[in-house]
C-alpha cells in the first residue's frame, strides 16, 4: 500500500447495518436519509431494504452501503448473519416506547459479543417529534450510551431532525478506526487475510471528485 | 488378419469402459480412465513421486553446494558432517511449512522446460475430450441391434488414435494435471479474457499471472476448501493492490478487471472446487432438499408475505423470481451466480411493489425471499453458497448490492433450518401435523395459489421415474455387453476348434507331403562333386 501521502484520493467503502425492533423507524430514517421522503407513497424507489449514499468528508470519498434487517422477533436469530462484516451499526429505538429501547440494550450486548470494539455504535432515539407521549428519558438514555462506548443521537424521520448529523457523524468515526486499523496493520506491507476483513481501502485517480449528497439508490 | 485386430479391439475397449486400473468397477473420463478409488491413489503416488524428486533435487544441490564451500574453505574439520545437518535442519523446516514451498522454488525452471511439451498435451488432452464426448454419445444411443455395430465403430477408432500402451502412458503423464479439463465454455471464457485484456497496458501481465495461478492450483487438489478458498482470495487480494498501485488504476476500473479475472479462473477450478468431496456440502444439500420438500404445506399468510399472487403482474414476477434462483446452480462463475440471486430478488421487489404500492423494507423482502426459497427448492443451494462464499470477489460480497441480497438468501436459508411452529405464528401441535403429512383440520383448506405449489414434487417423481428408465436402460446394456463379450469370446473359440493349431505344427513339414504324385516326380536332384 503507498504511504500516508496518498490518503486524499482514497474510495472508503463502509457497511453499516440498521437494527431495532419492528416500527420504531429503521426504514422511516433511511428513506429520510437516501431520498429525503417520509411516509410518500411516490417514493421512486423499488425497495428500502439496501441504500447507498456516496459522501465527500473533508476531501476523502466515502461509499455508505445501508442495510435494513428484518426487525420482526421470528428473525431476531438472523442478526449475527446480518452484521458480519459490517463497520457501524444504528440501533435505533422509538422514544414512546420502553420496550424498543430494551431491544437496543440487548443488541448492544450482542454485537459487542460477536464484534467487539472494531464495530462503530450509534442508538438512535427516534420520533422527537412525540416528545409528549416520551418513555424513555433523555438522560438515561445517554448515559447509557456512553457506558458502552455508543453515541447516541435524537431524530425525528417525520421533521428531518437530526438525520444528517447522525450518519455524518458515523461516517467520520469509522474513518478513524479504518486509519486506526490501517496503521496498527504495520506500514507497507498489507498482510491479505486481515486485509481482507474490515474496510477496504481503494486507491483513487486524484482528479473526479464526487459530490456530497448525491444519492445511489439500487432500484 | 481382420480376426486378429477385431481380437485387439475388444481388449482396448474393455480398458476404456473399465477402470484402467483394472480393479472392476467402471473409469471415468474425467478420472483418465480410472475409477475414482484408483484416480486418488494414482494422483496420491504422483504427488508423493513429485515431492521425493524434488526433494532429492534439493538434497542434491545443497550437497553440491557444500561441496563448493567446503574446497573454498579447506581447512573445515568435518564438512560433511555439517552439510547433512544442515541438510537436516533445511529438511525439516521445509516440513513445517508446506511441502509446496519446495515445489514452488523449483517449479519455474522445470515449467520452462517443458512448456512446449504442455501445449502439445493440451493438445491431445482437447482431441481425447471430443474423443470421449462421442464415446459417450455412441454409448448413450447404443440400444439393442446397434449397440454391436456402434461399439465396434468405437473401438476400431480408439484403436486407430494410439496402441493401448501409448494411451496408458499418456494418461500417466496426464494423471496430477485436472487443471486442463478443456471443454467449449472455457476455451470461450478464455479467449474472451485474452480479448479483454488486450486493450490494457497491463494485460500481458494479468493473463500471464491467471494462467499461472490456475496451473499452480492443479497441485494443490488435495487440500481442505477453506484452504482452496483462502489461495483464491489471497490471489484476489494481490492481483487487486497490484492492479491498484503498480498500474495506477482507477477502483471502477479495477474492479472491472477483477471482474474477468475471476471469470476466468473460476471457469477453469470450479469442477474441481464445486462441492469438493472433502466437505460436506453435498450430505447439506440433502438435507435442505429434503427440508424444502417437508415444507410444502407452508403458507403465504403463515410467513406474512406481502405478495399477493391474485395480482398477474405479481403472480408474474414470482414465476421469474423462481426461475432466476433455481437458474443459479447452472453458472460457473460465482459473479454469475450472484447475478441470479440479485434478478430474482429485483422480481421479488416488484412482486411487493405491485401489492403494496410503497417500496420494500428488510421486513417484506425477507419473508418474500424465504417463500420463494420454499417454493423453488433450488439445486444444490448449500453448495452454491458455500461457493460463492468462499470464491467470490470479497469486495462484492462485503457491502456491495449484490452482497445485500446474497446475505437475505443465506438468511432465508438460515431461517428455514431453524423454522419451527413460533416462526409461522402456529402451535406446536398444528406444526407437528403438518409436518407428518396430515393436514391440520382447524386450519383453512388452502388454495393452489397460496400454498406452495407441488410443482417441485412432480418434477421430482418425474426425475425419478426417468432415473429408473436410465438405471434400467444401463442394466440391460450390461447384460448385452456381457452377452456380446460371450458370443466373440465363443466365436473365438469356433474359429480356433474350426482351424486347430495343429496346421501349425505341420508347417515345419515339407510343403509337398501330402501330394501323391510325388512317387511320380524324379528323383530328387543330388549334388554332385566336381573335382577340381
Ligand atoms: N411520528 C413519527 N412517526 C414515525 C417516525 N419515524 C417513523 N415513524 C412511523 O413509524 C412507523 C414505522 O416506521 P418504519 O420506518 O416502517 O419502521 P421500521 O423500524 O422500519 O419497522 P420494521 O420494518 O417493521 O422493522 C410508520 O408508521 C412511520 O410513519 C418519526 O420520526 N416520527
Ligand atoms: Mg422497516
Amino acid at each position: 500500500m503507498a504511504a500516508g501521502g496518498s490518503t486524499a484520493h482514497r474510495t472508503y467503502s463502509f457497511k453499516v447495518v440498521l437494527l431495532g425492533e419492528g416500527c420504531v423507524g429503521k426504514t422511516s430514517l433511511v428513506l429520510r436519509y437516501c431520498e429525503n421522503k417520509f411516509n410518500d407513497k411516490h417514493i421512486t424507489t423499488l425497495q428500502a431494504s439496501f441504500l447507498t449514499k456516496k459522501l465527500n468528508i473533508t476531501g476523502k470519498r466515502v461509499n455508505l452501503a445501508i442495510w435494513d434487517t428484518a426487525g420482526q422477533e421470528r428473525f431476531h436469530a438472523l442478526g449475527p448473519i446480518y452484521y458480519r462484516d459490517s463497520n457501524g451499526a444504528i440501533l435505533v429505538y422509538d422514544i414512546t416506547d420502553e420496550d424498543s429501547f430494551q431491544k437496543v440494550k440487548n443488541w448492544v450486548k450482542e454485537l459487542r459479543k460477536m464484534l467487539g470494539n472494531e464495530i462503530c455504535l450509534c442508538i438512535v432515539g427516534n420520533k422527537i417529534d412525540l416528545e409528549k407521549e416520551r418513555h424513555v428519558s433523555v438522560e438515561e438514555a445517554e448515559a447509557y450510551a456512553e457506558s458502552v462506548g455508543a453515541k447516541h443521537y435524537h431524530t425525528s424521520a417525520k421533521l428531518n431532525k437530526g438525520i444528517e448529523e447522525l450518519f455524518l457523524d458515523l461516517c467520520k468515526r469509522m474513518m478513524e478506526t479504518a486509519q486506526v486499523e490501517e496503521r496498527s496493520k504495520g506500514n507497507g506491507t498489507s498482510h491479505a487475510s486481515t486485509g481482507r476483513r474490515g474496510v477496504q481501502i481503494i486507491d483513487d485517480e486524484p482528479q473526479a471528485a464526487a459530490a456530497a449528497g448525491g444519492c445511489c439508490s439500487s432500484g | 488378419m481382420s480376426q486378429r485386430s477385431e481380437r485387439r479391439g475388444i481388449h482396448v475397449d474393455q480398458s476404456e469402459l473399465l477402470c484402467k486400473k483394472g480393479c472392476g468397477y467402471y473409469g471415468n473420463a474425467a478420472w483418465q480412465g480410472l475409477c475414482s478409488k484408483c484416480w486418488r491413489e494414482e494422483y496420491q503416488r504422483a504427488r508423493q513421486k513429485q515431492i521425493q524428486e524434488d526433494w532429492e533435487l534439493a538434497e542434491k544441490l545443497q550437497r553440491e553446494e557444500d561441496a563448493a564451500y567446503a574446497s573454498s574453505h579447506g581447512s573445515q574439520s568435518q564438512p560433511s558432517l555439517t552439510a547433512f545437518s544442515k541438510f537436516e535442519e533445511k529438511k525439516t523446516n521445509e516440513k513445517t511449512r508446506k511441502v509446496t514451498t519446495v515445489k514452488k522454488f523449483f517449479s519455474p525452471s522445470s515449467r520452462s522446460t517443458t512448456k512446449k511439451e504442455k501445449e502439445r498435451d493440451e493438445e491431445r488432452e482437447k482431441e481425447r475430450e471430443r474423443e470421449r464426448g462421442e464415446k459417450v454419445q455412441g454409448r448413450r444411443e447404443s440400444h439393442g441391434e446397434t449397440l454391436l455395430r456402434d461399439l465396434k465403430g468405437i473401438f476400431t477408432h480408439s484403436w486407430e488414435i494410439g496402441s493401448p500402451t501409448e494411451e496408458s502412458h499418456e494418461a500417466k503423464s496426464h494423471s496430477p494435471s485436472f487443471v486442463h479439463q478443456s471443454s467449449v465454455e472455457t476455451d470461450q471464457v478464455s479467449r474472451e479474457f485474452v480479448d479483454f485484456l488486450k486493450s490494457l497496458k497491463p494485460g500481458r501481465e494479468i493473463h500471464k499471472q491467471s494462467r499461472a495461478f490456475v496451473e499452480s492450483m492443479g497441485n494443490k487438489k488435495d487440500l481442505g476448501a477453506d484452504e482452496l478458498s483462502e489461495c483464491v482470495q489471497d490471489f484476489y487480494q494481490n492481483m487487486s493492490d497490484r492492479l491498484l498501485t503498480h498500474f495506477k488504476g482507477s477502483s471502477e476500473k479495477v474492479e472491472r478487471v477483477m471482474d474477468q479475472v475471476e471469470k476466468y479462473i473460476m471457469t477453469r477450478l470450479y469442477k474441481s472446487v464445486f462441492c469438493p468431496e472433502t466437505t460436506d456440502d453435498e450430505k447439506k444439500d440433502l438435507t435442505t432438499q429434503h427440508r424444502i420438500r417437508a415444507l410444502h404445506w407452508v403458507t403465504i399468510q403463515m410467513l406474512c408475505v406481502p405478495v399477493d399472487e391474485e395480482i398477474p403482474e405479481a403472480a408474474d414476477s414470482v414465476v421469474k423470481a423462481i426461475t432466476d434462483i433455481i437458474e443459479m446452480d447452472s453458472k460457473r462463475v460465482p459473479r454469475d451466480k450472484l447475478a441470479c440471486i440479485t434478478s430474482c430478488s429485483k422480481h421479488i421487489f416488484n412482486a411487493i411493489k405491485v401489492t403494496k404500492k410503497e417500496p420494500a423494507s428488510a421486513d417484506d423482502f425477507l419473508p418474500t425471499l424465504i417463500y420463494i426459497v420454499l417454493k423453488a427448492n433450488p439445486p444444490r443451494l448449500q453448495s452454491n453458497i458455500q461457493y460463492i462464499t468462499r470464491f467470490c470477489n470479497p469486495s462484492r460480497l462485503m457491502s456491495g448490492e449484490d452482497g445485500y441480497y446474497f446475505t437475505n438468501l443465506c438468511c432465508a436459508v438460515a431461517f428455514i433450518e431453524k423454522l419451527d411452529a413460533h416462526s409461522l405464528n402456529l402451535s406446536v401441535e398444528d406444526f407437528e401435523r403438518h409436518m407428518c403429512g396430515g393436514g391440520g383440520g382447524d386450519v383453512s383448506p388452502r388454495r393452489r395459489s397460496e400454498s406452495l405449489s407441488p410443482w417441485p414434487l412432480e418434477l421430482l417423481s418425474a426425475l425419478q421415474e426417468r432415473q429408473q428408465q436410465v438405471l434400467e436402460e444401463a442394466r440391460d446394456l450390461q447384460a448385452e455387453l456381457q452377452r456380446w463379450q460371450e458370443g466373440v469370446a465363443r466365436e473365438v473359440q469356433d474359429i480356433l476348434d474350426k482351424y486347430p493349431l495343429e496346421i501349425k505344427r505341420h508347417a515345419a513339414h515339407a510343403i509337398d507331403s501330402e501330394n501323391d504324385e510325388n512317387d511320380r516326380l524324379p528323383p530328387p536332384l543330388q549334388p554332385q562333386v566336381f573335382a577340381g
